[in-house]
């Protein structure tokens, strides 16, 4: 039996059935409106696509777990709401929830529908899980990627909650659902919205043999000629610190660069987290397919004691490189 | 209810004595009801405003102002849940909780809910009241059509609700010190160089334009968020608490001009012209307006 | 910009295939081009009801999306392609220069293989082998939109185009000899439009009109 369950991406029925043909043990997927934090043009599920997802994924004893993980507009919670009631009509194995009415009208409403919490709850210490699981029943946390492999062990030793921590893909150096730069530079937020840096507000411009990338009338990079790009999100630009102008900008918050923690399964095994989540809704489905086969194989080899083959998946990744990010902490 | 201004806490590094200076002159000019104190920013700055806490805190309640003590906004490590726990032991002021762990912890005991925590409609202010918040300060992303429906519902609930009207914006928060990456320097050996930007670092862009604010492992606007001018629908939606937050200039002088637009002796506009004499610093309302949070939008033309 | 020639023999059947696929694809565009927008126009509206048909959920998405043009250019081909969405939906031939709200810039396989969600397009992106400017959000809606749908360019111009019904798979599994023979059908085809006219409007028309 392999000690961690993958989980797994999908922002299209395309990409789910790839996902399950890959090895995914649970993939998760956003309604096509605000209620999710993949909010992205042509992405995501209409209810008729979830049921016929929930189809296909218990037909192959793979979970679906919708993420409704954007913050309720005040004065207009119904989408929401709606959106609650009809994960749990069509089946879904769990819902990935943030806010705190909305976790309340979900414990009340659906008392049988599996809650897990939202790596958008920033939920980052044993006292606020315990919270979460007392008072809405929450049976999972996705744990911010703020956190080191030790401060998840003695959170796992502390609270009898399953957890579930992010393996591969984008980084938030943030702590999430607790960040307003998208709003600030253009109004659209992950937490309203469900976007950030939202690409109705990116604009590329050549420079040159250079291309620069502008957010909200800000530029926040410029990419010389053949050096990897990044997404155009704000925590991933270049920028000048003691303000003013620089030839030699910095990567003041993250450089672009993509997480990839699985040189780390002995120690989250350790940790006792219980599954091991692939970032990228907003990702087609060749790189689904490609990053859930490669973690599929890793965890196989895992379980049979077996060397874990590396991926090699730099050429698909932001930036070109990997980092362990908080897990190891190397900023300490 | 009589509205109020709230002084939220200093959230630069100030070196302890301007710190105690600046409370003692809060203290004895500034006509603030409330004055919410702690280091919420950075566990490693709180030591050194330890010595000076109590007489800080006497200082402000003997002048009559209401004291509440700040929970940390994040709290991840041993070393912030230790002192966060310890914080929580006084139960002789009231708190304000800025992490769910904190509110866990405030069951049973009167406390306000602070902007760092994600009151973003009114279901969850239903919530946080039924667990006995009695005040809740609103994000800053809040646009004004969430702002009135959540004043009148959250006042429904009995609940005092709050808005910032002054200062920057605060806009994320890490594990991670900028600060430090910034310098070169790890967090562990930060030298605490956050301390040379008591207004927080100016950061622009590529192209030379200010863009933001970094103080320690807090991301903050450029410009002062300024509501001055949007005081009067404030006050119309509900809102009986507006909070300034601190900056590098005259405090005194900042809470004196809102109070007297509270009082109506003075325009918001008004107070918004002598802002600008007073700072160099572009003044932002955005958010408010549905906006981005960066854009400064002039007051809508009064109803016909 | 450069063309890496044909190299089949170091590649696998399926990079083969690809590779003839391109060089219809070039041969397409450039034949497109010089035919106009008359019997050009004909071929690409002929191309986009084939793909509607097969991919119906795809093609009512792009009709929903606000009026915009999207040039695709690739740029080792000899023509672009201008992709009009929302209420009124063309395809056209055009020159790399021609005026759209946003325009997705790569070698002519790469595109392919994103129309096809072959590769992902954020990496190609990250790669800087695909560059986009204009309405961002535009590219990411058309590249969602596509990316969700298992679209087979050349399998589903087979399935429903008469003549190409019964070549397209031959020249997939015969790939190195079809280059050959494709590179020996450009020496010779003649540069005047008519014949190219004729022959092609013959092609296109043909099974839709049951003749």
């Amino acid at each position: 039996m392999n000690p961690f369950e993958l989980i797994c991406p999908a922002g299209n029925p395309a990409a789910l059935r790839a996902a399950v043909d890959a090895g995914a043990d649970a993939v998760y997927l956003g309604f096509r409106d605000e209620t999710n934090a993949r909010n992205f043009p042509g992405l995501n599920f209409s209810r008729a696509e979830l049921a016929e997802a929930v189809a296909y994924a218990h037909a192959r004893s793979v979970q679906v777990f919708v993420a409704i993980n954007t913050y309720p507009q005040a004065g207009n919670l119904a989408p929401w709401q709606r959106a609650v009631d009809d994960a749990a009509r069509l089946k879904a194995d769990a819902v990935i929830l943030a806010d705190l009415g909305l976790l309340d009208y979900a414990a009340r409403h659906h008392p049988e529908l599996r809650l897990h919490l939202s790596v958008q709850a920033s939920a980052a210490n044993a006292e606020a899980i315990r919270l979460y699981r007392d008072a809405f029943r929450v049976r999972r946390v996705v744990l911010p990627r703020v956190l080191t492999v030790p401060e998840i062990a003695r959170l796992n030793a502390e609270v009898d909650v399953e957890t579930e921590v992010f393996v591969f893909g984008g980084l938030c150096p943030m702590a999430e659902g607790r960040c307003s730069l998208s709003s600030y530079a253009t109004g659209l937020s992950p937490n309203k919205q469900g976007v950030c840096s939202p690409a109705s507000h990116v604009r590329y411009e050549p420079r040159g043999a250079a291309l620069a990338s502008r957010l909200g009338g800000f530029t926040i990079n410029v990419f010389g000629a053949g050096e990897p790009a990044g997404y155009p999100t704000l925590c991933k630009g270049r920028f000048v610190p003691g303000g003013g102008a620089s030839a030699d900008p910095a990567y003041l918050f993250e450089e672009p660069t993509s997480l990839n923690a699985l040189e780390l399964l002995p120690d989250l095994k350790a940790a006792k987290v219980c599954a091991l989540k692939i970032e990228g809704r907003q990702r087609g489905k060749a790189y689904i397919a490609a990053v859930v086969a490669a973690y599929r194989r890793a965890l196989d080899a895992f379980a049979r004691g077996q060397p874990v083959p590396s991926l090699d998946l730099d050429a698909m990744v932001e930036g070109g490189s990997q980092t362990t990010g908080a897990y190891t902490r190397a900023w300490r | 209810m009589k509205p109020t201004l709230t002084l939220g806490p200093v959230l630069f590094n100030w070196p302890v004595q301007r710190w105690r200076d600046f409370y003692a002159r809060i203290a004895d000019e500034a006509p603030v009801d409330a004055v919410v104190v702690g280091e919420i920013v950075c566990s490693k700055r709180a030591p050194f405003l330890a010595p000076v806490m109590d007489e800080v805190i006497g200082r402000l309640a003997a002048a009559g102002k209401e004291v509440w003590l700040a929970t940390p906004i994040l709290v991840g490590s041993d070393r912030e849940r230790t002192a966060m726990r310890d914080l929580l032991e006084c139960d002789l002021l009231p708190m304000e909780a800025n992490d769910m762990g904190a509110l866990a912890l405030l069951e049973g005991r009167r406390h306000a809910v602070g902007p760092f925590i994600n009151s973003y409609n009114e279901a969850t202010l239903a919530w946080l009241a039924g667990r006995g918040a009695v005040a809740v300060s609103l994000p800053a992303e809040l646009p004004a059509a969430a702002v009135a429906t959540m004043a009148k519902m959250g006042t429904a609930l009995g609940l005092s609700m709050e808005v910032q009207v002054f200062g920057r914006a605060p806009l994320a928060i890490s594990a991670r010190c900028y600060h430090a990456r910034a310098h070169g320097l790890h967090k562990d050996g930060c030298q605490f160089v956050c301390g040379n930007d008591p207004d927080g670092m100016p950061v622009s862009t590529v192209d030379g334009q200010p863009f933001l604010s970094v103080n320690g492992t807090q991301t903050l606007s450029h410009g002062y968020l300024a509501l001055a001018a949007e005081m009067d629908r404030l006050l119309a939606m509900g809102i009986r608490r507006f909070r300034l937050s601190p900056q590098d200039l005259d405090m005194v002088a900042v809470a004196k001009a809102f109070r007297a637009v509270l009082d109506g002796e003075r325009s918001g506009p008004d107070v918004v012209a002598e802002l600008r004499r007073m700072t160099g610093v572009p003044l932002e309302n955005g958010f408010f307006h549905n906006m981005a949070g960066v854009a400064y939008a002039g007051a809508p033309a009064p109803a016909a | 910009m450069h063309d890496p020639g044909p190299m089949v023999q170091e590649h696998a059947p399926e990079d083969q295939a690809r590779n003839v696929e391109v060089r219809l694809t070039r041969a397409g565009l450039g034949l497109a081009r010089r035919l106009g927008d008359g019997a050009g126009g004909l071929l690409l509206d002929r191309l986009l009801r084939i793909l509607e048909a097969r991919h119906p959920r795809a093609f009512a998405a792009l009709g929903e999306l606000p009026d915009a043009r999207l040039l695709i250019d690739p740029v080792d081909a000899p023509a672009a392609l201008l992709l009009r969405v929302g209420p009124g939906l063309a395809l056209r031939v055009c020159g790399r220069d021609a005026e759209a709200e946003a325009t997705v810039r790569g070698p002519c396989a790469r595109l392919l293989d994103l129309l096809e969600g072959r590769i992902d397009g954020d990496a190609l992106f990250f790669r800087r082998e695909l560059s986009i400017e204009g309405d961002t959000a535009l590219i990411l809606a058309l590249r969602n939109t596509l990316d969700g749908e298992e679209m087979d360019l050349f399998a589903d111009i087979a399935a429903a185009a008469g003549p190409l019904r019964h070549a397209l798979p031959v020249a997939r599994r015969n790939a190195g000899r079809v280059l050959g023979l494709l590179g020996t059908a450009r020496r010779f085809a003649p540069p005047p439009l008519r014949w190219g006219m004729a022959v092609l409007e013959r092609r296109l028309s043909g099974p839709r009109q049951g003749a």
